[in-house]
């Protein structure tokens, strides 16, 4: 059964790095990107904001977390109810970077093997040949993706984290950057397969949609009428800029009271009555790594508790499981996280600073 | 690589949630349970009173005031009115049942007060006043005593149950409980009693149980989850507030034996603490009610003094009575003053003493003993000063006849005593090295002109009841100089204001200057006449003298060569002067003792007010007080309103005085923390204080929202210096360290002020009249600070309690828990 598998109009085909496969360490350290200019990385943040709001009306606050998620190096779980614009974000997203994109639609007859690639018995050449998956691809959008069965999604598991793809006991490794937008339908619930948790945790962030407003509303019905706003829409940054962004949130500096800060958030999670279970370690590392590229995108070179807050909702919300009571009272994992965070004491000093300054308030 | 995080199983973790979950059907009982234990932790303090008050027809009324005020405290909390309206309420309640039960008459509808009402409760309280003041204990539970437990009962309740509901610290409200046991801890000889000790511990441990039972709605914190056993826990935490109860008597000076709950009297102020009464002399003097009250029948024509102990040794800083208890001979027989008596004629005294509640290990008796009969426990006699001291038991409640000898004096047999004075022990003559210069100087205008030893002990008594001095308790407190040592004599001197102590002591010192023995003698005053008459054996009736704390005094006494030790009384308006010693033509003093009309007992001077008997006495004294007295309501008045102004702008200047200090830091890498916390503390000013969970970014943003006015206009300057000083304190907080200092966050400590100033311009133009004022001269960061601090002790006991409980606790889960948990985990896992 073939995918619905398109290439992407403004990408090339998918280029198999075949020089890379046989040793994927050297790639890693091959080009490491050099980090971006502070002005020159803001220019180009709001290069792509600019572009995706042309595109998606009244969704700025959408947009910008998915390219906090983008810069964090992270993966984007965009989940509402159909038709208010997940995939259009996702592939302007995409349209606006020039690199390789792949769209991905999910059915429940979808394998593993037509996410990862197979390999091809070439009669020619008398080799088995590998013929890479939709998944080789800077950006790939996994279209409601809770409707493939488990088998498929977990095929994208080891993609996701490793940034690799393992087939027949060969190892192939994706181009940098890389990113999954999947997109899923939280009420569609006949013939969908519920992600697992595991793969849950694999996405950095979660973010809803949710229905614009009346006047974005009524700008949409007037602008996309005659034809898609898509088409507009042309590369405003390369893949090299991207990946120098990428380099230069990884140099944003955080303060011993911020990990100290984000750490708390998730020991509360853990020790919160309301939750079955709490935030794992490693969503406090993307935790930490969303708050840096929105400290980023803020133009700031330090990140801020409120960083640390602002992602905590998108970040934590899917994977936190609530208490079968808590959920009974009409809790949410956002109204839990909210209070959580009201609640939660931000540190004041900084470790390593004068101890004149370090404990309590300073008179 | 997935990590595992640790988590506890299931069943565990549901068993651990349920007592945090605040349950809403539980909810209701917890009020009533928590007023019923309350009730039964006050009622119980409330029967240790048995004692102080006699019988227990008083019990009643306290009792029905303790459960009208409980259940409406806890109706009210069960119809979750808001915690001070709770409290509001049991103050209401209390002033209702008060009002039923002892002025249902006058009042309204029987519950309401008028006007009435007032003054009848202004008779009551002055009658429990009365009994207060004039009875000792147990007293007559009459309609004012009554009344008084009942509304001390009642606070009680409202206290105890502020401190472990609304202000959440159960643990601490033991402290109100205490306060009813402090009472009968402090008057009961026997403490405060088994039986209510144990009821009143009940009654805590129930408190406990009950706090830790219900979680008081909204007052649960996400948090670790508490403890499974929540009773255990209880139990646990009152055990280790129980142990500290009994362990804590043994550091504690006051009680003297015994532990907590029998035996011990917690009396760290009464009189039963004399082993110095230099120091305490003072504070009796002071002290409003009349403890330590004494009587005495004698045979003596004349005001008896009675002394109790001698201060011989003026060297250092303070000074106390040597207790010489190397040469202290056993009382047995005859008592020998040690030297001899020339003159011709004896008087001999018979004085029967009940030394009643005079609790001190001195026995107060006229000069000189020669015989003391009917004392229990053993007693020994310094040979030197003639002190008399008990070795194993104290004056409380002793009766004794004294038996004493002095030889006849008078005017013209002291002038005679002019020769050298031998046999004297150096310890009465020496002259501290450190005599101030202006008591040497004293001493060489008034006596230096004087011949005779006897005519210089009359000069230095004239110049000290002359009228440049005043009698004054308070005097010497508000100069500083309250207390002895030869620093507070020179003060005394110099303001010629204070009491026996000082004009005893001078006289003493200023008389060894001159070459003549002396020393302090102290003990009781001549007292009144009670009116009654005992029967002496072998005297017939004899009339009834009573002296209580206010008749404490000390005068000095002046050895004459032949005549022995001599009193004498410098002190204006106090005790009585000798005839001996009356200033006038002395040597034609006739020589009864009899002579001296106007010092019967009955007109002997009460304390503090000029008697005519002083007066007729010594003429030159009687208008020794009156020049100062006319200055000092002016001087009080002033001293008052200053006193009050200050007080009034204190917030407002340690405010100023925390402002500029941050604003003027030392170190200019301090000046961004220093000033965010002005900015924080004005916000708090006007009303607006920072969350604990709320970032720099945030708050600012609510200050600005509330506080500013518009950002453009007029408060666009204090809306860009908030700006700035936000991105300040995020710099130096979350920012690279070595980058995040002052210099390079762009904000040193002098634009730091500026945009403080900008800030607090905006708020003050922004702000209502009143929060304008409220900020300026009752700022909230600095009243909030106070509270706190008030607090402390509260919340500190509160923790440490808690945090010995839950030690324990683990330690008891550890020990004993364990195999219980593992069969649990291994069942429910």
């Amino acid at each position: 059964m073939e995918p619905h598998r398109r290439t992407a109009t403004n990408g090339s085909a998918p280029n198999l790095n075949l020089a890379g496969v046989s040793d994927p360490v050297s790639h890693l350290n091959g080009h490491r990107p050099v980090a971006m200019d502070p002005g020159a990385f803001h220019a180009a943040a709001q290069r792509i904001l600019t572009t995706v709001n042309t595109v998606i009306d009244g969704k700025s606050d959408a947009a910008k977390l998915a390219l906090t998620v983008l810069l964090a190096q992270g993966h984007l779980l965009v989940e509402d109810v159909p038709g208010v614009g997940k995939t259009l974000l996702a592939k302007t997203l995409a349209r606006t970077i020039d690199c390789t994109v792949n769209r991905i639609q999910f059915t429940p007859d979808l394998l593993p093997s037509d996410v990862t690639g197979v390999s091809i018995y070439n009669q020619a050449s008398r080799l088995f040949e590998f013929r890479p998956g939709a998944v080789f691809a800077n950006i790939v959008i996994g279209d409601e993706i809770n409707r493939a069965s488990a088998k498929t999604q977990s095929a994208l598991l080891e993609c996701m984290e490793e940034h690799q793809v393992t087939a027949d006991g060969s190892t192939y490794r994706l181009d940098e950057p890389f990113m999954v937008v999947a997109t899923q339908n939280p009420i569609e619930m006949e013939g969908t397969y519920p992600l697992p948790e595991a793969q849950r945790d694999r996405f950095m962030a979660r973010i809803s949609m949710g229905y614009p407003d009346m006047d974005a509303e009524i700008e949409m019905l007037e602008t996309h009428q005659a034809v898609s706003p898509l088409a507009n829409v042309s590369p405003v940054v390369t893949a090299a800029d991207v990946a120098a962004m990428t380099a230069a949130v990884q140099k944003v500096f955080v303060s011993g009271p911020v990990k100290e800060y984000t750490v708390s958030v998730g020991r509360a999670t853990r020790e919160s009555p309301m939750l079955r279970l709490g935030a794992s370690p490693r969503s406090m590392l993307q935790l930490l790594r969303a708050a840096k590229a929105t400290a980023a995108l803020d133009g700031r070179d330090f990140v801020l508790p409120d960083d640390v807050a602002d992602v905590a909702q998108a970040v934590l919300a899917h994977r936190i499981i609530l208490d079968r009571k808590a959920a009974g009272a009409g809790e949410t994992p956002h109204s839990v996280l909210r209070n959580i965070l009201s609640r939660l004491p931000v540190p004041q000093a900084q470790a390593g600073r004068a101890a004149a300054g370090t404990v309590g308030r300073n008179r | 690589m997935t990590v595992a995080p640790a988590r506890p199983t299931g069943g565990e973790q549901k068993a651990a949630r349920q007592p945090d979950r605040p349950d809403r059907t539980r909810a209701g009982a917890y009020p009533w349970a928590m007023a019923a234990a309350i009730m039964v932790a006050v009622s119980g303090a409330a029967l240790s009173l048995n004692g102080v008050l006699r019988g227990w027809n008083w019990y009643w009324p306290g009792l029905t005031t303790v459960l009208v005020v409980g259940f409406t405290l806890a109706a009210l909390r069960s119809l979750r009115a808001q915690p001070l309206l709770v409290t509001a309420g049991g103050f209401i309640a209390l002033g209702a049942v008060l009002t039923l039960t002892f002025f249902r008459s006058s009042s309204f509808l029987w519950v309401v007060p008028t006007t009435a009402t007032l003054q009848d409760l202004n008779r009551l309280i002055g009658r429990a006043s009365e009994t207060v003041l004039g009875e000792t204990a147990p007293v007559a539970p009459n309609a004012g005593i009554v009344l008084v437990s009942c509304a001390v009962l009642g606070l009680a309740v409202i206290l105890v149950d502020a401190l472990a509901v609304p202000l959440g610290m159960p643990a601490a409200s033991g402290m109100g409980l205490l306060a009813l046991l402090v009472v009968p801890a402090m008057i009961k000889p026997q403490s405060v009693g088994a039986w209510s000790f144990l009821a009143t511990a009940a009654g805590y441990l129930l408190i406990l149980a009950c706090s830790q039972w219900f979680a008081p709605d909204g007052r649960v914190e996400p948090g670790p989850a508490r403890s499974p056993g929540v009773v255990r826990r209880a139990a646990l935490t009152g055990a280790v507030a129980l142990a500290a109860t009994l362990v804590l008597p043994l550091a504690i000076p006051g009680f003297d034996s015994g532990t907590f709950p029998q035996g011990s009297r917690l009396n760290p102020w009464g009189a039963s603490n004399s082993l110095n009464p230099m120091i305490t002399l003072g504070n009796s003097l002071r002290a409003p009610d009349g403890s330590g009250r004494i009587t005495y029948a004698t045979n003596s024509g004349t005001p008896l003094y009675l002394r109790s102990v001698t201060v011989d040794n003026f060297d250092g800083d303070s000074w106390g009575p040597d207790d010489r208890s190397a040469s202290r001979v056993p009382l047995d027989g005859r008592i020998d003053p040690g030297y001899a008596i020339l003159a011709d004629e004896q008087v001999r005294l018979v004085t029967a003493i009940d030394a009643g509640s005079f609790n001190s290990p001195y026995l107060p008796v006229p000069y000189a003993p020669e015989t003391i009969s009917g004392l229990g426990g053993q007693w020994t006699w310094d040979p030197a000063t003639l002190s008399i001291k008990g070795t194993d038991t104290t004056t409380r409640r002793q009766e004794y006849l004294v038996t004493s000898a002095l030889p006849k004096l008078s005017a013209a047999l002291l002038a005679q005593s002019s020769g050298q004075v031998r046999d004297v022990p150096d310890v009465f003559t020496r002259i501290p090295a450190n005599v101030p210069e202006i008591v040497k100087t004293t001493a060489r205008t008034v006596a230096a002109a004087a011949g005779a030893p006897y005519q210089k002990a009359m000069a230095i008594q004239k110049y000290l009841r002359s009228s440049e001095f005043t009698y004054s308790l308070q005097s010497p407190v508000q100069g500083g100089y309250d207390g002895n040592g030869l620093s507070v004599l020179a003060d005394f001197l110099q303001q010629k204001s204070g009491y026996c102590i000082h004009f005893a002591s001078a006289m003493a010192v200023m008389a060894r200057l001159e070459g003549i023995p002396s020393r302090i003698a102290v003990g009781y005053a001549p007292g009144r006449l009670t009116g009654a008459t005992v029967t002496v054996a072998g005297q017939g009736a004899l009339p009834e003298y009573e002296a209580d704390a206010r008749d404490a005094h000390a005068w000095p006494e002046l050895y004459f060569q032949g005549l022995g030790w001599v009193p004498f009384e410098p002190t204006p308006s106090r005790g009585v002067v000798p005839d001996y010693a009356v200033d006038g033509p002395a040597p034609s003093v006739p020589d009864t003792l009899g002579n001296n009309d106007g010092l019967v007992p009955d007109a002997a001077p009460v304390p503090t007010t000029p008697p005519s008997a002083t007066a007729q006495a010594a003429p030159g004294a009687g208008s020794s007080s009156t020049g100062g007295t006319e200055l000092m309501p002016w001087l009080l008045g002033g001293g008052a309103v200053a006193g009050l102004a200050l007080l009034a702008a204190a917030p407002h200047l340690v405010r100023a005085g925390t402002r500029s200090r941050r604003l003027h830091p030392k170190r200019a890498d301090r000046a961004v923390p220093l000033a965010w916390n002005e900015v924080m503390d004005l916000g708090t000013d006007y009303g607006l204080p920072a969350e604990r969970s709320e970032t720099p970014r945030a708050y600012s943003a609510r200050f600005r929202e509330a506080l500013l006015g518009e950002p453009g206009g007029m408060d666009r300057d204090a809306h860009a210096a908030m700006a700035t000083l936000t991105s300040a304190i995020e710099r130096y907080r979350y920012g690279r360290p070595d980058q995040g200092g002052s210099p390079d966050s762009g904000l040193v400590a002098g634009t730091a002020a500026e945009e403080i100033a900008a800030v607090a311009a905006s708020l003050r133009a922004n702000a209502t009249l009143p929060s304008r004022l409220g900020a300026a001269w009752l700022p909230r960061s600095v009243t909030r600070r106070l509270g706190q601090l008030a607090g402390t002790p509260f919340s500190a006991a509160n923790r440490a309690f808690g945090a010995a409980a839950a030690a324990t606790a683990r330690l008891w889960h550890g020990s004993r828990g364990r195999a219980h948990d593992a069969g649990r985990r291994a069942g429910g896992g």
